[in-house]
């Protein structure tokens, strides 16, 4: 059945303010990085911005997202504070993990984001556990895990889908497919027609979305987010998007025809919706402009708090192995 | 109050980059975001900005491999 | 809590009772795991038999055949505050899920700046002699123990393994909790009900003089034997059973070794690269100089664990070359 709600005007500017954000977010860290003053890999998401953006606005704070390295468009989205964000990024004491987890392990557990994982496909399995605590608990928490193209074909995936069919968990799987498993393109690595098709394999309710139509991405995610929260169950949720800086910060994407780049960079989602938004008279450009300029002005406080903070202590090292400090 | 300017981990194992040229003079006067110096690591071969305003003070020569993190230039 | 009737058990019982007493406790304990539920014959060893009928079928889950889904439910089940206590049919099988465990239970705690903890609890058989070959009977405790957050627990009798399983399901550490196939059906006396066993104590199951050996799980009951033989030749053995593997108890072994100036580390698993190698090298710096002969060490053999019983019998520790060890370290 075909719901035809539709994102409301506060929805969109909400959703705005978070795609910016994350734009904002992802340009500052290259230029950080650049300079010098943050070392590490770094994987943008830039050209996904509305993925999460979208989800989110359908989520409860206290519901669960798990993502990946690739994963500050998640994080930003579910509403993680900014100043211990960056802080974590420099490896700073202050950081949501003190600096001991990194830019890939990215957690902040009263925003709902109860671990971020390195290993591709490792967030699926995980989950279903979140997922079926919350059923234990009755909290009505819907678990949303965030993963690639490339984490469809790892073993994980499939016993984690399967699982979570059997159990009827409240689990969205969203396959965030913008097209590349690192380097390799979607149709040398990937049997399936669409990742949406292996939903039939698990007996699984399937959704596949444009990720970069704030409208349908919107509605995709609410579907599957209430069918969750109702107890129907998880579902696979597949958003076509793409990414524009390649798989980590210094590949030089020479594996993405120029055709295809052209293109996605013609269709690029974030001035498109910009357009759509004054075009559909949900905003003026004043009103965007000040959206922009209050992130911008919030993201560089956070980038001063970090690079003013202090580095862990060396005796972190011993703290936080076990219950009990290290001594074993 | 001078810049400045750290090679910086444009990669996943990289530890250091080859500086292969400054694409603007010593002494030049530079903007942020500038396309200042060419750095070949790992996987390729990057254009690096200016962090920001400034007069560029060369400190280490192109065509070498330094740490990262080594102040190469300075923006005065 | 449900009375127990016995004095005596195995260690199958007696594990099952601790699965009844913990989940009785405490709500947040909950179980999985392939064919675990009462369903499905309440556990291949019948160590989750009763569970799910007193427990019900969603805190007791029979899985699909996929320890990667085991293991990753059982760390997100941990993650939102539940103590999930995971089966893992066989200990080799546990390598179908290492991911989880190695990349993610155990490093939880840490890379989130201690914002997490995974308090799981994974159950798992293993050990030969029953002619289930290579992949079905290793003991692989020490890639376990070699990992930081990691807690591995091996209890050699009936009532350890209820008061060490308790203490496992209330950490708030991931514990490794190792099953002995053979010691599924040996009796023994029962536990004091409710009593936990403190991880990271070993015990001293046979008090001695000459020479320590330091053993755990099944090995303690070849252990044990040889002692009892070396007895009737004036020689006086001391054997401290482990209990705990990872966190070493090490004050209870130096204290022993003090006494006696001769160790022998005895297990099933492999002698090279094990837990033997690192009591050995703690008790040369400990005690350097004050040793009577180097520590010796008894393990399985350096193969794979072969099928025909000539090899098997062979291939696990043997009285004979515990004996041996036992009597090197006296020449």
């Amino acid at each position: 059945m075909t719901d035809t709600r539709s994102p409301d005007t506060a929805t969109l500017l909400d959703i705005y303010r978070k795609a910016t954000l994350i734009k904002t977010a992802d340009d500052r860290f290259i230029e950080l990085i650049k300079a010098g003053q943050i070392a590490s890999p770094y994987y943008s998401p830039r050209g996904q911005e509305l993925v999460p953006s979208a989800i989110s606005a359908n989520l409860r704070a206290d519901d669960y997202v798990i993502t990946t390295y690739r994963g500050i468009h998640d994080q930003l989205a579910k509403g993680i504070p900014l100043k211990p964000f960056v802080a974590e990024f420099m490896g700073r004491a202050t950081g949501t993990c003190k600096g001991k987890g990194g830019p890939m392990h990215i957690t902040h557990l009263e925003s709902g984001l109860p671990v971020t994982t390195g290993v591709v496909g490792s967030g699926l399995p995980i989950a279903n556990g979140l997922a079926w605590a919350a059923l234990l608990k009755k909290t009505g928490q819907v678990t949303v895990v965030n993963f690639g193209d490339g984490a469809s074909n790892i073993g994980a995936f499939h016993e984690a889908l399967n699982l979570a069919s059997v159990w009827n968990l409240p689990v969205v799987f969203v396959c965030q497919n913008n097209g590349y498993a690192e380097h390799t393109k979607y149709e040398y690595g990937t049997g399936a027609r669409a990742i949406v098709d292996r939903a039939i394999g698990y007996g699984m309710h399937g959704i596949q979305c444009n990720g970069n139509d704030v409208v349908e991405m919107w509605s995709a995610a609410r579907e599957a987010i209430e069918r969750a929260r109702n107890g129907q169950g998880p579902t696979l949720l597949e958003a076509r998007t793409f990414r524009f800086r390649g798989h980590l910060l210094g590949d030089d994407g020479h594996y993405i025809s120029k055709e295809i780049m052209d293109a996605a960079v013609a269709a690029d989602p974030m001035p498109a919706l910009r357009s759509w938004l004054m075009e559909q008279g949900h905003a003026t450009e004043e009103q965007l402009q000040a959206i922009e300029n209050d992130n911008r002005e919030q993201f560089e406080e956070a980038v001063q708090f970090g690079l003013n903070s202090p580095y862990p202590d060396v005796s972190e090292l011993a703290r936080d192995v076990f219950a009990e400090e290290a001594g074993v | 109050m001078a810049t400045e300017i750290l090679l910086p981990k444009l990669g996943f194992s990289v530890n250091e980059a080859l500086l292969t040229e400054w694409l603007v003079a010593d002494g030049a006067t530079v903007s942020k975001g500038d396309i200042l110096y060419a750095l070949e690591s790992e996987k390729s071969v990057q254009e690096i900005e200016a962090p920001a305003d400034g007069t560029l003070r060369i400190l280490k020569e192109a065509g070498e491999t330094y740490d990262v993190g080594t102040v190469i230039g300075e923006l005065l | 809590m449900s009375e127990v009737k016995k004095k005596r058990m195995n260690m199958s019982q007696a594990i099952n009772l601790a699965m009844h007493d913990a989940m009785a406790l405490d709500e947040a304990v909950i179980t999985l795991g392939e064919d675990i539920a009462d369903r499905e014959g309440g556990g291949v060893f019948k160590c989750t038999a009763g569970l799910s009928e007193a427990f019900g079928t969603d805190r007791v889950k029979s899985t699909p055949i996929a320890e990667q889904a085991i293991m990753g439910a059982a760390v997100g089940a941990a993650l939102a505050g539940m103590r999930p206590v995971a089966e893992i049919m066989l200990m080799n099988f546990i390598t179908v899920a290492m991911d989880q465990v190695v990349n993610h239970a155990a490093k939880l705690r840490f890379m989130t700046g201690g914002q997490t903890n995974v308090p799981l609890t994974i159950r798992t058989t293993t050990g030969a002699g029953f002619g289930t070959g290579g992949q079905h009977a290793d003991y692989l405790e020490a890639w376990f123990a070699h990992t930081a957050g990691m807690k591995v627990v091996a209890p050699s009798n009936p009532a350890d393994a209820y008061g060490l399983l308790l203490s496992c399901i209330f950490d708030d550490d991931p514990c490794l909790f190792i099953e002995g196939l053979p010691l599924y059906f040996a009796m023994g006396d029962a536990p004091v009900q409710g009593e936990r066993i403190p991880l990271g104590k070993a015990r001293i199951a046979r008090p001695g003089s000459h020479v320590t050996v330091v053993s755990y799980s099944r090995t303690m009951v070849e252990v044990m034997q040889v002692a009892q033989e070396l007895e009737k030749q004036d020689i006086s053995v001391e054997v401290i059973d482990l209990r705990t593997i990872s966190p070493l108890d090490m004050d209870t072994i130096l204290d022993s070794v003090a006494k006696t100036g001769r160790l022998v580390v005895a297990h099933e698993a492999q002698v090279d690269f094990g837990v033997g190698a690192e009591i050995a090298t703690r008790v040369h710096k400990e005690l350097f100089g004050r040793l009577k002969a180097p520590v010796g060490r008894v393990g399985a053999a350096r193969s794979p664990v072969p099928f025909s019983k000539a090899l098997e019998d062979e291939f696990i520790p043997t009285k004979r070359r515990i004996t041996d060890a036992v009597l090197e370290t006296l020449k």
